[in-house]
């Protein structure tokens, strides 16, 4: 039984922005959250490595092809620090690999769709990264301590991944007719996914993870913040938003747009997404064809990936 | 020496690379600890940088971009040997030929530093410094691999045996060798490191057990893994090429 008095001082210690260390007391609804929210974060990034791995035997140059690989190696490195974060917190990295091929644990909607053609690596790489980067940038200021550390580091290696990709997609946008038609092409297809990316408008009152700062900023805030960034931007380069009613509203200074099916968005995360099963699948039978290494090298007794 | 005879050997050391870079990047996303995920993920940046260095080499003489080099050739374009193009099996697999082709690529780079070809003997100083590393990361999980379970040792062997046939073809001349060896360019036939090459992998097999009288120099018949210098390959590497090129095919004079 958890004493109420310490729960109340945690919290407004919290509400002051003091900051958690991996040894002190924190409430198990802390706790929980902590390690669900990080688990997914970690999850993601070694799930996003699927889409993109396709794509490091075609990329149509031996700088892409060396510019994908190590952005790829950066997103696992993320995955096993963020594991790391989540270990520590309680939950062993065998369990987290187990319950994210057994479809028990999530991952970001982004990384259940399938890439059709190199424009998408490229979309993914500009968009679907500085989405993230709005996310990650204010989990800097998480109020657990060893997940916004490792959240600077994580930062400063996405800012690479976002030039990157914004320079794959300047290179088509500045290539033949062909090469623009598949940009847009890969934008519309990515359009919704991105508009999902931050989460439904939940009001800040409701938002566990949000009253103990694990995040800092809510979904409808962070969403704000891409989109007054990157609109002007992808309207910049040539690309037209797939949206009629984005429009910048001068009297409330923030962005309007169509609203997202939130219900394609629950179904996504919940594994029904067009691709998420193939992924699921892909992973798990990798983890098995390989588990004799595990067992080899680790012992058998451990089979932590 | 006239430039273009050096071009089969640059194009022989560039394909090496170029396709094992590619095969390791296979295991980027699905390696079976994470932590090796990211090494083969950086061991095929190397290999993909060494690749380009010697493409950059070539791109002097022919006046092609390294990037038409590389991508821009058919199946039957291509040096490497068989070795590499083979798809990267299992993990047991994949660590053996990298320790293999490592150790043969060190006494092949090892000769070059002798080269009186300037540009290349100063090249090779830089790569051997990295495939030092990679060396070492095959070395250690032949270790691990022998001495893990049963089930290791037996996919280890298992690989080593499945790769001894293709070995030879790593030695395999290079279109013009006589006339590279005489400018010493090349300071030897590449069928002079072979002794040097196992003495290099002999001591490691025995020191954990893996020999036999299918695992060694005996075991070699003539000429066997051949014709990959030549450009006749296998079934597996036209289905890398056709992934490889897929997206530069579209439209090979277009930036990407």
């Amino acid at each position: 039984m958890e004493d109420q008095a310490q729960i109340d001082e945690f919290k407004a210690r919290i509400d002051a922005g003091g900051k958690v260390e991996v040894g002190d007391w924190m409430p198990e609804d802390y706790r929980t959250r902590a390690i669900r929210f990080i688990e997914m974060h970690g999850n993601s990034e070694l799930m996003g490595a699927l889409p993109e791995r396709d794509w490091i035997l075609r990329a149509p140059s031996l700088r892409r092809k060396l510019a994908l690989t190590a952005k790829i190696q950066d997103e696992v490195g993320h995955g096993q620090l963020l594991y790391r974060v989540a270990e520590d917190l309680g939950k062993p990295r065998e369990a987290m690999l187990e319950d994210l091929i057994a479809g028990r644990t999530k991952f970001h909607n982004v990384f259940h769709y399938p890439t059709r053609t190199w424009a998408d690596v490229a979309i993914i790489g500009w968009l679907v990264d500085a989405a993230a980067i709005v996310s990650q940038t204010a989990l800097r200021s998480s109020s657990y301590a060893p997940y916004a550390r490792t959240m600077t580091r994580i930062c400063w290696e996405e800012a690479f991944h976002l030039k990157q990709g914004e320079d794959a997609v300047l290179t088509l946008m500045a290539g033949t007719e062909r090469q623009k038609e598949m940009c847009q092409e890969a934008l519309n297809r990515w359009w919704g996914p991105l508009m999902h990316m931050h989460g439904p408008n939940t009001p800040a009152e409701r938002d566990g993870d949000l009253a103990w700062k694990i995040k800092t900023k809510c979904n409808y805030d962070l969403r704000q913040e891409f989109l007054a960034t990157y609109i002007p931007k992808i309207r910049e380069i040539g690309l037209e938003v797939p949206d009629p009613n984005m429009r910048h509203d001068q009297a409330t200074g923030s962005w309007l747009y169509t609203e997202p099916d939130w219900e394609e968005l629950k179904t996504v995360v919940r594994g029904a997404g067009p691709a998420s099963q193939e992924r699921l699948g892909f992973r798990r039978f990798n983890y098995e064809e390989t588990r004799w290494v595990r067992d080899a090298v680790l012992g058998s007794a451990s089979v932590a990936a | 020496m006239i430039d273009e005879k050096l071009v089969p050997l640059l194009m022989a050391l560039a394909d090496d690379e170029l396709v094992l870079g590619y095969r390791d990047s296979e295991w980027t996303g699905i390696a079976p600890l994470l932590e090796e995920d990211v090494a083969l993920s950086s061991m095929a940046q190397d290999e993909i940088g060494h690749a380009r260095m010697f493409y950059e080499m070539v791109s002097g003489i022919l006046d092609k971009s390294p990037d038409s080099i590389a991508l821009g050739r058919e199946p039957s374009g291509f040096h490497h040997c068989r070795l590499v193009e083979r798809p990267r099996g299992d993990w047991a697999y994949s660590m053996a030929r990298q320790f293999l082709y490592d150790a043969a690529d060190g006494v092949r780079l090892e000769m070059l530093t002798r080269s009186t070809h300037k540009p290349l003997a100063l090249g090779v100083a830089k790569v051997i410094r990295e495939e030092k590393y990679h060396r070492m990361h095959g070395e250690s999980w032949i270790g691990k691999l022998a001495h893990g379970t049963d089930e290791s040792h037996r996919r280890l062997e298992a690989a080593l045996l499945q790769l001894w046939p293709d070995l030879p073809g790593f030695f395999e001349p290079v279109e013009g060798e006589a006339e590279l060896v005489k400018a010493g360019v090349l300071p030897e036939p590449f069928s002079a490191l072979l002794p040097r090459w196992w003495q290099v992998v002999e001591p490691v097999l025995a020191r954990h057990g893996l020999h036999g009288p299918n695992l060694g120099l005996n075991a070699f018949s003539d000429h066997s893994g051949y014709g990959g210098r030549e450009g006749r390959h296998s079934e597996d590497f036209v289905k890398l090429w056709n992934e490889m090129t897929l997206v530069y095919g579209v439209d090979p004079e277009a930036v990407w």
